[in-house]
């Protein structure tokens, strides 16, 4: 009886270890990428560019600034950021961003509840932006809104896909059942679903040629929900920016384009941490490739963008699955 | 699925998206180039397929393809293309819109076809490759064209559209039973046949608006 007690503990604490290590790995690691990528690109543009660690830096100086908030902004303007970090950390427990193995907080949703909870928080944005008062945001969230019935609809898709192909929407189960299947068993829905979730990827993480997050008003959609935010409200969203992309990122990666590799057993889930910074050097490659060689699409085009993504994304589904 | 049937999938599945960016596309040479593309896929399956089946009969039909459909039908468009410029383009091409509508339209039309006429037929393809899904692929492509012709006002995009049809003829006649090379060549011989009657009355005129010929 003492002996099972122990185990049940020891199971429950290696649990805890990994769900703590998971969480603070995205939380802690995810402005990392960013500030590799954006140091790799300024190289290949024969530029200095920022420290890999200027995304840390930029945040830090944001939390030790005065909020200011304009004058009609409601109350989802103001604690609307806390509630998409909330929801983006929860996300990162329940999708295999980091340990293949289910961890505390893994059963509260699964693949669909995922995307369900990636469109939560973009409405709230979208309802932050709408009631901040500023015209630069509600032209952002409109842009955002223009675009987003096709990404969203792609998102859903691309899930819907991954769950029909492996018979279950556990995102852990697919992994598993992916990364024990050689290349050869990859089907033609999967290959296409990945290459419609890739161009998601950049078009939610405001990559190239859809750059959505500078500052030039003609291409702004992600900046310009973000124009009247400052202090500590900026840095915060700017930190749930940095999480959402490693989030995308890592199940492009682990679910879709690069599902081998990872460790499960305890303690060697340790070497996850290497391994899953080498897979992002992968994809920060594939990124850059892309991103230094393809000019900015014009901001009307991006509809075409993800249409085409979306097309990707169900046409073989249908034929696959219905037809098939 | 073995290697040649998962790249043979994967090819038919590329000639389907090479048909989208036709769809897609405002600019005559890129779509003509579209066309070139997908003529080359439909090649490349049918070598693959005849070093399946160990077949002279589908080198030739290859080098059919490559020469008369991929080089001949491409070079005989690009040089009607007006002036010779590459900017011509059709206006008023909503591109997002013409991928949803052209998506909503083949997946319906495959549907209903395949399900009245071939789900219940088991087809042995050559190689080995078995199974009546591969179907859905030259189906797909037909329709393709099919909008292409019902949904572009130029002349260009409606050659465009049969030549499409066409290749999906090939892919069909492939896929289903193996068609004496004499056939095939004489289709091939009809379709540039008509490439060359088409592409004088694109000279004659370049784009047409619905039903005029029907006006009195």
């Amino acid at each position: 009886m003492i002996g099972a007690m122990v185990n049940v503990m020891d199971q429950y604490l290696e649990t805890l270890l990994m769900t703590l290590t998971q969480f603070l790995f995205v939380l802690l690691a995810a402005p990392l990428f960013s500030g590799i990528l954006t140091r790799l690109k300024s190289m290949v543009e024969s530029r200095k560019g920022p420290s890999i660690f200027q995304p840390y830096r930029d945040i830090w100086k944001l939390l030790h600034k005065e909020t200011v908030f304009p004058n009609n902004s409601g109350t989802i303007f103001r604690y609307g950021p806390y509630a998409i970090m909330g929801i983006y950390s929860l996300i990162s427990l329940i999708v295999p961003i980091l340990v293949p193995v289910p961890i505390f907080f893994t059963a509260s949703a699964d693949f669909l509840g995922g995307a369900i909870l990636f469109s939560l928080a973009a409405f709230i944005k979208l309802a932050a932006a709408l009631e901040s008062g500023s015209n630069f945001m509600t032209m952002g969230a409109v842009r955002a809104l223009s675009f987003n019935f096709l990404s969203e609809g792609t998102l859903i898709t691309v899930f819907f896909a991954v769950s029909l192909i492996t018979g279950t929407n556990n995102p852990y189960v697919t992994n598993s059942f992916l990364s024990s299947n050689p290349i050869q068993g990859i089907s033609l829905e999967h290959i296409f679903a990945t290459l419609a979730f890739l161009m998601l990827f950049f078009y939610e993480t405001g990559k190239l040629p859809l750059e959505s997050s500078g500052l030039m008003e003609m291409g702004m959609i992600e900046e310009g929900m973000n124009y009247e935010y400052s202090g500590k409200l900026l840095a915060i969203n700017r930190w749930s920016s940095h999480i959402k992309q490693y989030i995308l990122g890592s199940i492009l990666l682990n679910v879709f384009l690069f599902p081998w590799f990872l460790q499960s057993s305890f303690p060697w889930y340790i070497l996850d941490i290497p391994i899953m910074f080498l897979k992002w050097m992968l994809l920060i490659f594939i990124v850059l490739v892309i991103e230094t060689s393809l000019a900015k699409m014009r901001l009307f085009r991006i509809q075409d963008y993800l249409a085409t993504a979306f097309a990707f994304s169900i046409l073989f589904l249908i034929f696959g699955v219905v037809v098939g | 699925m073995n290697p040649f049937e998962n790249v043979i999938f994967l090819a038919a599945a590329m000639a389907t998206v090479a048909g989208f960016y036709i769809q897609a596309q405002e600019f005559i040479r890129s779509m003509i180039r579209g066309q070139l593309i997908q003529s080359i896929i439909i090649a490349g399956i049918v070598f693959i397929l005849a070093y399946l089946e160990s077949s002279p009969d589908l080198v030739i039909l290859g080098i059919l393809v490559l020469v008369l459909r991929g080089y001949l039908v491409t070079a005989l468009l690009e040089r009607r293309i007006p002036g010779n410029e590459s900017y011509v383009y059709e206006k008023g091409i909503g591109v997002a819109s013409h991928i949803i509508m052209d998506l909503v339209f083949i997946i319906l039309a495959t549907f209903i076809v395949f399900s009245l006429v071939f789900s219940g037929i088991h087809f042995s393809i050559s190689g080995g490759i078995a199974g009546s899904t591969i179907i859905v692929f030259p189906l797909a492509i037909f329709f393709q064209g099919l909008f292409l012709i019902g949904s572009r006002n130029t002349t260009f995009s409606q050659i465009m559209g049969y030549v499409e049809e066409e290749n999906a003829l090939v892919l069909f006649a492939l896929f289903i039973i193996p068609v004496p090379l004499i056939i095939e060549t004489s289709v091939f011989l009809d379709v540039l046949a008509l490439v060359v009657i088409s592409s004088i009355v694109v000279m004659e005129k370049f784009s047409h608006e619905p039903m005029e010929e029907l006006r009195g």
